[in-house]
């Protein structure tokens, strides 16, 4: 098993393009510190119709300061964070597709780095492949990989649960088979910035296999840099 | 314009939080509908955040909230209405339950 830089075509080089916005670096930066309601108003802003901050403030009151429960303990974050956000929605419909795939593949990597304690080490990478002797290499390169000998983990990431397709866990579960055939461990995780719930109701219909692909969801993302 | 005194249609209990949120939820289901190849998916989803919302009410249905709460959750019904995109809506789905049950105090 070895990993490989994916070689960029047409897509890829406009998506790079994207990945490497201050926005998306921006926002990550924000959410990797953020907590699970504070992703949340990332997440409806994002995908949202409304442009104005009054209006995602009176929706999460608890963030910001407008409900007897708020504690606001982070406010100036949520602020931040609602800002970043409109950003994201105030592009294009397909440019805030986009954005917003970048910005869970990059807060994942933030998080997959807490792990290992790398801040820019060789060992997280983004946008590669993963090789096996005599295996046609994959189509799509993982999101993000960690290359670490013994504790290798290829990482595909999704905005909602309804990117989890029949494609994604075959691939992943086939990645984690053919290491397995050359008695290497590789672990496979899905990264979606879904609610669990709606993810177990995506996989519920499914065939494909994924009972050994780490599913990682909005509300526990921040397993992705525990230790243990 | 409305009269003096006209009641206030915010909801005041959870139970009343939640049907607005219900109604909001069916509302993007119809829209989501139109995808026709994730027409069970879009059931799915609607069914499975339903039965959630479903077990706080009737849980907590009698609560009185907070009149913030409340604007939260008519700003969020607001919101959802706004979409006409049945893609957009789809996300919404999923987004909409998980918003208003955070605005009750709740984990999705």
């Amino acid at each position: 098993m070895r990993f490989q830089d994916a070689a960029p075509d047409a897509r890829a080089v406009v998506y790079a393009g994207i990945q490497s916005d201050p926005l998306v670096a921006r926002a990550a930066e924000l959410l990797v510190d953020a907590t699970f309601e504070q992703r949340l108003l990332a997440r409806a802003v994002m995908n949202g119709e409304s442009t104005d901050p009054e209006t995602w403030q009176a929706i999460f009151p608890t963030l910001f300061g407008t409900a007897e429960s708020s504690a606001r303990p982070d406010g100036d974050r949520s602020t931040r964070i609602l800002d970043v956000s409109l950003a994201v929605a105030e592009r294009g419909e397909q440019a805030r597709s986009q954005f917003r795939g970048a910005i869970v593949e990059s807060l994942t990597e933030l998080l997959v780095r807490r792990r290992h304690g790398h801040a820019d080490g060789p060992t997280v990478r983004r946008e590669r492949r993963v090789l096996f002797d005599g295996v046609r290499s994959e189509i799509h390169p993982y999101d993000v990989t960690v290359e670490i000998p013994g504790a290798a983990a290829a990482v595909d990431c999704k905005w909602g649960a309804r990117g989890i397709s029949a494609d994604v866990l075959h691939q992943l579960e086939d990645a984690r088979a053919h290491a397995a055939d050359e008695d290497e461990q590789l672990s496979v995780v899905l990264v979606v910035f879904d609610a669990a719930r709606s993810c177990a109701v995506r996989l519920d219909r499914t065939t494909a296999p994924h009972e050994h692909t780490r599913l990682v969801t909005l509300d526990s993302l921040d397993d992705l840099a525990a230790t243990s | 314009m409305e009269p003096d005194g006209a009641p206030d249609d915010s909801p005041g209990t959870v139970s009343a939080a939640i049907e607005l949120a219900l109604d909001a939820l069916d509302a993007l289901a119809t829209l989501g509908e139109e995808v026709e190849d994730e027409w069970q998916y879009v059931q799915d989803l609607t069914a499975a955040w339903r039965d959630r919302l479903a077990t706080v009410e009737a849980a907590r249905g009698g609560e009185a909230i907070d009149p913030a709460i409340a604007a939260a959750v008519v700003a969020l019904a607001g919101e959802a209405a706004r979409i006409r995109d049945p893609h957009r809506a789809i996300d919404w789905l999923s987004t909409l339950p998980q918003v208003a049950l955070v605005a009750l105090g709740e984990r999705p």
